[in-house]
């Protein structure tokens, strides 16, 4: 904070203090931005990484939640925080690729203002069904609807939102047609499912894990590369006769463009410790996430990598 | 019938030593945080959830839910005392409420309030506990076109809720409906009047609009007063704090019907329990026999969407609960609470985790009988704020103000657009226009416009949807019978000549 009131030679000389001292990092709490309200799924999941990480660094990190705009908001105001490793965000799907796309007013670029530190987990997507339609399996569901192009509904958490853009990718995928029909949540799509206004959703594990369980929506197949732990009898869409279709939620962690790299990787050290480890994982999985570890490297280039699969769907979207 | 068993099983629960302890601390905490202006429901569950997080899980649930409705019991405390309301609920109570503060009988409208509350709260309750699994059902029937022809009876609550010239009225109403489509708009994903900032994206926050209307209107407006501010007689002798036997008499149907409304309509994720007490004002208005006096202090303008407002509160529980589906952005928060403490929320619940359901339940209950034994003696206190000096009293109010709008979204703007919309709403005191049509239609505008573009998407641009499918059907009838009575009873008080000021035209 007060660096900005500093002059440029103070400015000169702080920076040059503050290298050395990157040793010592972290001294003092680190504030993560969770860019979505309280009791999210993307809160829950920012909660678990932010004890684990406070473990291992033996500093407190404090979440701070800042939502609105489909955590464009929140992500907009961490891009423009002290680069120094004392301020990280969450960021996910939505914030980093989905939102800057549809977004216009979205002011960050999510590859080149960040400096990005791991992974944390990936939420499949769910493909789901009113039991009232009478399908099994994915093969039935295109069969019918071949049969009947455009009498099915699919619901989304909104125009343009992850779970729009998932089932959008499934329509293109197989060359079929649905009416989409958009709500304001994933609550809401997933309540309009169970009522039977709209017969498919491609929902978040987190929104329809329990209804599933409960046996009052039907999963026909997962986004992921591998099937999830928490649905072992629900094929991937590979598996399902769906080539090429891979979608997940995924959930990391990033910090301002122009952290120091050394601070980047103590965090980044941590937070792959964090995710292997096996109490932390069971925590996630209970939340319907699967823990992942990526390195700084390898999230920037998903990142950079969705925003073309993601951009073409949006271009083909008008 | 199980009920008795299982709300056995459940006050077995929530009479434990522990979960009466944290369920006192729940509740407490909700009032205090609750009187502060600025900080409504959902801002203090959101900044105290963390604080539950180190309690066992049944108990951490228990006290977010004291925090929850203690919280709402000090928003009326505030709204009728102060006109600080926080919440649309409050909002409604504060028309009549603080108009009897006005005339020194803040004890029996705060006493009202809490008596109202929890009859409604306990009725609610054996609802919840009774046929929670059976109205989750019934609720899954309310789609889109269900929820558009329900808010089509919104609106004509409206028309009833308006106090002076009908046209003013409605145009506060359209004003509201006008201002709810600021922000990305759902169906089509476009942004509108957000001037090309984030900020404004998801529309004008409520809690802002609501604070400044209300609460910073009436701020400045006591301070233009200055030395003519209306003096509030406080020297009220115990005798006069308690409800006279007419008031008792004259609550106690209103309070009855609000509770219904509010029952039936709580168990509607989204729409129900924002609406509840707009509806059960509304209603209250046409029925009663002393509809004359509602605006200006009447006790029935208090008791129903009191009533109303704490039933759909306990109700909204039951989607929550026995679907897994939060009904609103608190619920969202409270089910965020369950998964974090290791429970699935869902129709497994109830057989999973007999103890948590019907110990959540029970202690609802418990709850609101502590809210009583806490509130009843508090009155005397609460009114002791009036006796305040307003020069000490206002910078308190503005300081907790601009915290409790900060802490909501941690967003400097918000403390500029309060202080706008603070104008705007001194500007309509001004000008004799009212703010509660207007706050309606902010929360039907939305709704309204969601619900009737997804209808016509679902049936492919047919508007016989509306009229085909009978639950919607119900309510068109039911608007068309409302808009009739208001016709005709405007009609007839256009022929009668005009006795009393400020009666319809």
């Amino acid at each position: 904070m007060t660096i900005r009131t500093l002059s440029g030679a103070a400015l000169a000389a702080t920076m040059l203090a503050a290298v050395p001292a990157a040793a010592d990092f972290p001294d003092r709490e680190i504030t993560m931005v969770v860019p979505f309200g309280a009791g999210g799924s993307t809160d829950i999941v920012g909660r678990i990484a932010a004890q684990a990480l406070s473990e291992r660094l033996d500093v407190p990190v404090v979440v701070e939640n800042r939502g609105g705009a489909g955590g464009t908001v929140g992500t907009q105001a961490a891009a423009g925080m002290d680069a120094d490793g004392y301020a990280i965000t969450v960021a996910t799907t939505s914030t980093h690729v989905v939102g800057p796309l549809t977004n216009a007013s979205v002011r960050y670029d999510p590859v080149e203002d960040f400096a990005h530190i791991g992974m944390i987990a990936e939420t499949p997507y769910v493909l789901v069904v009113n039991p009232d339609l009478g399908v099994s399996d994915v093969s039935e569901l295109i069969a019918m609807l071949e049969e009947a192009p455009g009498d099915l509904n699919f619901g989304s958490a909104g125009q343009g939102s992850t779970t729009h853009l998932a089932g959008l990718m499934f329509l293109a995928a197989t060359g079929t047609e649905m009416e989409h029909i958009p709500y304001g949540s994933n609550a809401e799509a997933t309540t309009a499912l169970m009522g039977n206004e709209v017969q498919v959703l491609f929902g978040s594990m987190p929104a329809v894990l329990s209804q599933i369980q409960a046996e009052s929506i039907d999963a026909l197949a997962v986004g992921t590369v591998n099937r999830s732990p928490e649905l072992p009898d629900v094929p991937t869409m590979q598996e399902a006769g769906v080539e090429g279709y891979r979608a997940s939620l995924w959930l990391g962690l990033a910090a301002p463009a122009g952290t120091p790299d050394d601070v980047i990787a103590t965090l980044s050290d941590a937070l792959a410790d964090s995710v292997g480890d096996a109490d932390v994982a069971a925590q996630l999985a209970s939340n319907g996430a699967e823990a992942l570890a990526m390195t700084p490297e390898e999230f920037r280039t998903l990142i950079s990598e969705e925003l073309v699969t993601y951009g073409d769907i949006v271009a083909a979207m008008d | 019938m199980d009920l008795f068993a299982n709300l056995a099983i459940g006050f077995d629960v929530a009479l434990s030593p522990s979960a009466m302890l944290y369920c006192l601390i729940g509740v407490t905490l909700g009032t205090f945080i609750g009187v502060l202006p600025g900080i409504g429901p959902l801002a203090a569950i959101g900044v105290l959830l963390p604080i539950t997080f180190h309690a066992p899980q049944t108990e951490a649930i228990i006290m977010l839910a004291g925090i929850y409705y203690g919280t709402m019991y000090g928003g009326s405390t505030v709204a009728i005392l102060l006109n600080l309301p926080g919440t649309a609920a409050s909002a409604v109570v504060a028309i009549d409420g603080h108009q009897m503060a006005k005339q020194g009988r803040a004890g029996p409208a705060l006493v009202m309030t809490t008596l109202s509350s929890f009859m409604g709260g306990c009725v609610a309750i054996i609802v919840v506990a009774g046929f929670a699994p059976p109205l989750a059902q019934f609720a899954l029937r309310f789609q889109s076109p269900e929820y558009f022809s329900l808010m089509i009876m919104g609106l004509l609550a409206a028309a009833v809720l308006v106090q002076g010239p009908f046209l003013k009225g409605i145009a506060m109403v359209v004003l509201g409906l006008l201002i709810g489509t600021v922000g990305q708009e759902t169906i089509s994903g476009l942004p509108r009047f957000t001037f090309d900032t984030l900020y404004l994206y998801d529309g004008l926050s409520f809690v802002v609009v609501v604070i400044g209307l209300f609460g910073l209107a009436e701020v400045l407006r006591n301070l233009a007063l200055g030395a003519d501010r209306e003096k509030v007689d406080t020297r009220v002798g115990w005798r006069e704090l308690v409800p006279t036997k007419r008031d008792m008499k004259d609550s106690f149907m209103p309070t009855a019907r609000g509770t219904g409304i509010g029952a039936f309509l709580g168990i509607l994720p989204g729409a129900g329990p924002a609406i509840a007490s707009f509806v059960a004002y509304a209603l209250e208005k046409r029925v009663s026999r002393n509809r004359r006096n509602f605006g200006k202090g009447a006790i029935e303008g208090i008791a129903a969407p009191e009533g109303a407002n704490n039933a759909a509160a306990q109700t909204s529980f039951i989607p929550t609960l026995s679907l897994g589906i939060p009904g609103d952005a608190i619920m969202a928060i409270m089910l965020g609470a369950l998964m974090i403490h290791g429970l699935t929320p869902g129709p497994q619940i109830i057989q999973n985790n007999p103890e948590f359901f019907w110990g959540l339940i029970a202690s609802f209950w418990i709850g609101n009988l502590f809210l009583l034994l806490l509130n009843l003696p508090f009155v005397g206190l609460w009114i002791k704020i009036l006796s305040i000096p307003y020069s000490i009293l206002f910078p308190a109010i503005l300081s907790f103000i601009a915290i409790g709008i900060y802490s909501l979204y941690r967003e400097p703007l918000d403390i500029f657009m309060v202080t706008g919309i603070g104008l705007v709403g001194y500007l309509f005191i001004k000008l004799r226009c009212e703010a509660a049509p207007l706050l309606l239609g902010l929360i039907l505008s939305p709704l309204l416009e969601e619900n009737l573009r997804r209808s016509m998407l679902v049936s492919r641009g047919d508007p016989m949807i509306f009229l085909e499918r009978p639950i919607s059907l119900i309510f068109l009838i039911l608007a068309v019978l409302g808009v009739g009575a208001v016709l005709l009873g405007s009609w007839r008080a256009s022929r009668k000549p005009q006795t009393e000021e400020g009666s319809a035209k």
